[in-house]
């Protein structure tokens, strides 16, 4: 067929794509190598592109993963966290007809999986006429004893569905597996539509591929409509397990998607039966939880009461129906592969209907015929535990044959599974791979609405059993054709209602505000750090002695006390001092190096990664990247380690552009400045001490040095157009508010933020930080650096050094303070 | 028998504490043995309480104390009507080979199967089997394994926590009522005797003869076909009569701790109980 050749042509590689023998199903070709008629579109488009094109299209889908900073966790694999997502560029089409009828089975299952759920939780009448065996649903660590009883809001238990298909030999497609706890994966979804409609913008014009926005419009309403108490605008928020949770990257995703505040269970209190976020200005009531924290987890109270992720008393504010959360407590109990054997019973008892999609051929070993099949049948079949338990290694056939007789209910059998083939793009041809496909469904007041499209998952290496994203599984994007021309939804407009117009924010989190603060001083630090460190290599040379060094004492002093040197150094000779400031700048095990400083960076800046833009963490990311040591064990030049600082200045200079500019002046952006503010005078501080009990403090190359530290060479040289002196440098650094960089400056911009903080405001008298904050001002500022003049020692004995040392001293307590005030969270827990 | 209780829980934290939640599960059962008539919870410092039913049907009381303090005292009183209940004649029919079907009763269920303290191992089984082989009737094997744990387990106070698991006690044979009750629970539903675990007190008389008074005491109920669930108290020997207060009922204590609660804060604390019982009606 033509169309087949063209396919294999595009690929510069001269394989045809051929689906591999004893595949039962392709979904490009069929039975007699014609490509299926809802793929020829696509086809023709791929047909149509240049040689080598679709290879450099696949790079630029590869290149915007990268730079979106689209990843994915891995649990126990050192370099799991932030593994990049995997996304094969060629999507997967399904054709009108039969999306019509996969949406009719979906919302026909998630009807039923909620009607179970409302009985187990409930009534209990499944169980009492025998329908459902108890130890289906009471042997089950999902089965949360807690919920039970509770009449969820908006009447669902199950708002918010998952269910895994595969392709039957037959063509006809079935359930793998339902995902009723948490349904991960939507916002993957859409991260892959974004990137393929992108690089494969004429096939996505001409397919008429239909959109998901309407999805996730109806999932914000349906969320709202949750809300207990009639309210005009209802605080959704989205509990996250924190940044080291698999699906991290998606759930901040979403909550920018959809809107909505993204908190940790920590961000939460409950307070008389009603739950409150703590934000900068005190608590404010949520009404709906888009939960991504495990049942269990949820309270540990009632719940798990090891759990660090949830929040006490959630249960008792759900019981009495003053917060809504999605999905209701306790759905994972559908997630057991045994109830799968029970459905197109319940369905018909349920529902009076046939249950439209079968579930993968399933034995409960808890029913003795199914028991005895399952045992007789061992090697055909896939058997797993019933129940979620913790994870255990493989145990032999003899193994699991002794554990079903002994325990038959805990565990279930199924079918082997042979996928599907649908065309993957191995890096230089299209060639087939198994998938699985993933379709979300949310339920709405008018019933249940599933996502046309969803997430396809492409089994790695053409492994047809573990199709996992823990196990290094790519995805694709999922187009569902229509037959019409395609509605254009988008989130961003509301056309009902006419927009309020907002100046502030939702109020901030006050852990949000502490990684902000905590941002701010990390980014100061690492650029502080790094002009120090260029200083003192430009003057550092090997053959350095007598007053050479004396001159780089204090520079090398003052990384100490920072602690990028270790206190050893003045013992060391040149070499060893060389490979010293080497580690100070790449030794990632030392403390306070700058690699160590950019992956603390880094970390935080994913705390705050829901807030912050993909520019920023493009920048954090390259930060990273330049600070790794090109070889194991080479040398490196003190020549390459300046140029390494100076390409790293401007990174950090343009993270302070894009705070700078980019930044609304929000509470969060307040408190990154006002961690900036106190970090840069801390460091100004230690290094001017350091500076003045040097017995060189007056000498112009050492003065030369503290105007670069602090970037007012240019300065000094237009207005004094001489060498340094110490009272003028001095006065320009410490005193001159209209520096951008010198102390006063700092310490007035600190004094701006704290009168702007929510709580001083209201306040008669000025907090302890104020106050503190106040008097480090007027010391400064009644400062008088005459007294330096003429002088030929015992620079720092004066009020110049006195007051450099009191600086020093309150500085950090002035941090301690903000922390008192806006950060007071951060306690530790205990539970019993 | 007209019994009154009081129960006083103080906490005492080294630091201020705050953010504390709590339920507590402290009023007497009223049902066809026992008649709660009064009840009064007081909570220092003040708080507003709630209450509910949870899954076993034990009433729980719950309450929140969000502003930082030091310490916190849970004090209950109640009064308490009790009925004798009649004993079980020896020929009484309950026979073991009615206990397949109790699995598929939904109120037995939770009771057949192991939970946070109580295993069902094979080293359980083969105790339990051995205690009961010459038995035919549940209540005569439920009552040998009573008299077992009686006979060969040493009443040890501080020997073991409250997060002590069944297999620990069956090892060192020795524990106190609680540990006593698991295991108990644990060598019937080996047998597929459901058991479950009673929290509550046991009025002891002015005499203070036997164990488990002035204190908490715990003991179990199993369930015999036909006849409904009737407890077996393995600390002092003998069923449950009119001297004993049921609280609340579980799979083992992890479902009715008395007082169970998260804080913020400190946390080094010391923790105090008293319990105290008497006879109102003598």
């Amino acid at each position: 067929m033509p169309i087949t050749k063209a396919i294999a042509s595009t690929a510069s590689h001269s394989d045809v794509y051929t689906p591999k023998s004893g595949v039962p199903w392709d979904e490009y070709l069929d039975a007699s190598r014609n490509v299926r008629a809802h793929f020829a579109g696509l086809a023709r488009d791929l047909h149509d592109l240049p040689p080598g094109e679709l290879k450099r299209r696949a790079e630029t889908a590869r290149r915007i993963v990268d730079e979106q900073g689209i990843t994915y966790n891995v649990y126990g694999d050192p370099r799991g966290m932030e593994r990049p997502w995997q996304l094969d560029p060629i999507p997967f089409l399904i054709a009108p007809a039969e999306w019509a009828s996969l949406e009719t089975a979906i919302t026909q299952r998630a009807e039923l999986l909620d009607h179970i759920l409302a009985d187990c939780y409930g009534p209990q009448d499944l169980i009492r006429s025998a329908w459902l065996p108890p130890a289906l649903v009471f042997a089950q660590s999902d089965f949360l004893r807690p919920a039970h009883g509770i009449r969820p809001a908006g009447g669902r238990h199950l708002n918010f569905y998952a269910a895994d298909l595969a392709r039957s030999p037959d063509g006809q497609w079935w359930v793998l597996g339902d995902r009723t706890a948490i349904p991960t994966g939507a916002g993957y979804a859409l991260a892959n539509r974004l990137i393929t409609s992108r690089v494969l913008p004429e096939p996505f014009r001409g397919c008429r591929v239909q959109r998901q926005a309407g999805f996730f419009r109806e999932l914000k309403n349906s969320l709202s409509a949750l809300a207990p108490h009639a309210v005009g605008d209802p605080r959704v928020v989205l509990l996250t397990p924190g940044p080291f949770n698999e699906t991290y990257f998606e759930q901040s995703w979403l909550a920018r998607y959809l809107g909505y505040t993204m908190v940790q269970g920590e961000d939460l209190t409950v307070r008389d039966d009603r739950v409150f976020l703590k934000t900068l200005s005190g608590l404010e009531p949520v009404d709906v939880i888009l939960r991504r924290v495990d049942d269990d987890f949820c309270d540990p109270l009632e719940l798990r009461n090891d759990s660090m992720l949830g929040v006490p008393g959630l249960v008792g504010a759900v019981r009495a129906g003053n917060v809504a959360l999605a999905n209701a407590l306790g759905t994972g109990l559908l997630q057991s592969p045994a109830f799968m054997a029970f459905l197109p019973g319940l369905c018909q008892h349920l529902l009076g209907e046939e249950l439209r999609m079968p579930s993968v051929a399933t034995w409960w070993c808890g029913q003795k015929s199914a028991e005895k099949y399952a045992l007789e049948n061992l090697a055909e079949l896939n058997v797993r535990p019933a129940f979620r338990t913790r994870p255990e290694p493989a145990l032999s056939p003899e193994e699991i044959r002794a554990r079903i007789r002994f325990q038959p209910h805990l565990w279930t059998a199924q079918e082997r599974v042979a996928l599907s083939t649908a065309p993957s793009w191995n890096g230089s041809a299209l060639v087939p791979q198994p998938i699985v496909l993933r379709v979300y469904v949310v339920a709405t007041p008018n019933g249940y609405r599933v996502m046309p499209g969803g997430l396809t998952r492409v089994a790695p290496d053409g492994n047809m059993r573990l199709i996992s994203m823990q196990h290094g599984g790519a995805s694709k994007d999922t187009w569902v054709l229509s037959d019409a021309p395609v509605e254009e939804v988008t989130l961003l407009q509301s056309p009902s209602r006419a927009i309020e117009l907002r100046r502030v924010g939702n109020n901030l989190p006050s852990r949000l505000a502490d990684n902000f603060f905590w941002l701010g001083r990390y980014a100061e630090r690492a650029d502080a750090t790094a002009r120090l460190l260029r200083s003192t290599l430009l003057r550092f040379n090997p053959e350095n002695s007598g007053s050479a060094m004396s001159l780089l004492t204090p520079l090398l002093r003052a990384l100490e006390l920072q602690g990028q040197l270790l206190p050893e150094w003045a013992a060391h000779n040149a070499e060893a001092l060389e490979a010293d400031l080497m580690g100070a700048v790449f030794d990632p095990t030392r403390a306070c190096s700058l690699r160590n400083l950019a992956d603390r960076l880094e970390h935080l800046a994913m705390l705050v990664r829901d807030r912050t833009s993909n520019d920023v963490w493009r920048v954090l990311s390259q930060l990273d990247e330049c600070l790794t040591l090109p070889g194991e064990g080479r040398m490196l030049l003190a020549g390459e380690a300046i140029a390494v600082l100076n390409r790293l200045l401007m990174l950090t200079a343009s993270l302070s552009g894009f705070s700078r500019e980019n930044m609304t002046r929000a509470q969060g952006w307040r408190f990154l400045d006002m961690g900036l503010r106190i970090e840069r005078s801390l460091y100004l501080c230690n290094f001017l001490d350091c500076a003045l009990r040097s017995p060189e403090a007056d000498n112009p190359s050492l003065l030369e040095a503290v105007l670069e530290f602090t970037d007012c060479t240019l300065t000094y040289r237009s207005r004094y157009n001489l060498l340094p002196d110490i009272t003028a440098v001095i006065d320009l650094i410490l005193l001159d508010d209209t520096n951008p960089r010198s102390l006063l400056f700092q310490l007035l911009q600190l004094v701006k933020h704290f009168e702007r903080l929510p709580r001083e405001k209201q306040s008669a008298l000025p907090s302890p930080g104020h106050r503190l904050l106040i008097e480090c001002v007027s010391r400064v500022r009644l400062l008088d650096p005459r007294e330096l003049t003429g002088l030929s020692g015992g620079w720092h004995a004066g009020q110049t050094g006195a007051v450099l040392r009191d600086l020093l001293r309150d500085l950090p307590l002035l941090s301690d303070a903000i922390a008192a005030s806006y950060f007071t969270h951060s306690s530790i827990s205990r539970a019993d | 028998m007209k019994l009154q209780v009081s129960h006083r829980t103080r906490y005492e934290y080294a630091g201020p504490v705050r953010e504390s939640f709590n339920e507590v599960r402290l009023r007497p059962v009223t049902n066809e043995h026992q008649t709660c008539e009064s009840f009064h919870l007081d909570v220092q410092p003040a708080a507003r309480i709630s209450q509910y039913s949870d899954f076993h049907k034990n009433t729980v009381h719950f309450f929140e104390l969000p502003e930082s303090h030091q310490s916190l005292l849970v004090e209950s009183k109640a009064v308490i009507s009790t009925a004798s209940i009649a004993p079980l004649l020896v020929a009484t029919p309950s026979p073991m080979s009615a206990l397949p079907d109790c699995v598929r009763m939904d109120r037995c269920f939770d009771f057949l199967q192991e939970s946070t303290f109580v295993e069902r191992s094979p080293e359980a089984w083969r105790l339990a089997l051995d205690l009961t082989h010459d038995h035919a009737d549940v209540w005569q094997a439920a009552q040998s394994i009573m008299r077992y744990i009686h006979k060969e387990f040493a009443y040890t106070p501080s020997a073991t926590g409250v997060h002590t698991h069944m297999r620990d006690v069956l090892r060192d044979r020795k524990g106190v009522c609680q540990d006593f009750a698991h295991v108990m629970c644990g060598l019937c539903r080996a047998l597929q005797i459901p058991a479950l675990y009673v929290s509550g007190y046991l009025y002891n008389g002015p005499r203070d003869q036997l164990l488990g008074a002035q204190a908490s005491h715990a003991w179990c109920e199993v369930f015999l076909p036909g006849l409904g669930w009737r407890g077996l108290d393995p600390t002092n020997n003998q069923p449950a009569d009119e001297r004993y207060i049921k609280l609340a009922v579980g799979r083992d204590y992890a479902d009715v701790p008395p007082v169970r609660g998260h804080y913020k804060g400190n946390t080094q604390r010391t923790m105090d109980v008293e319990v105290f019982v008497e006879r109102l009606d003598a």
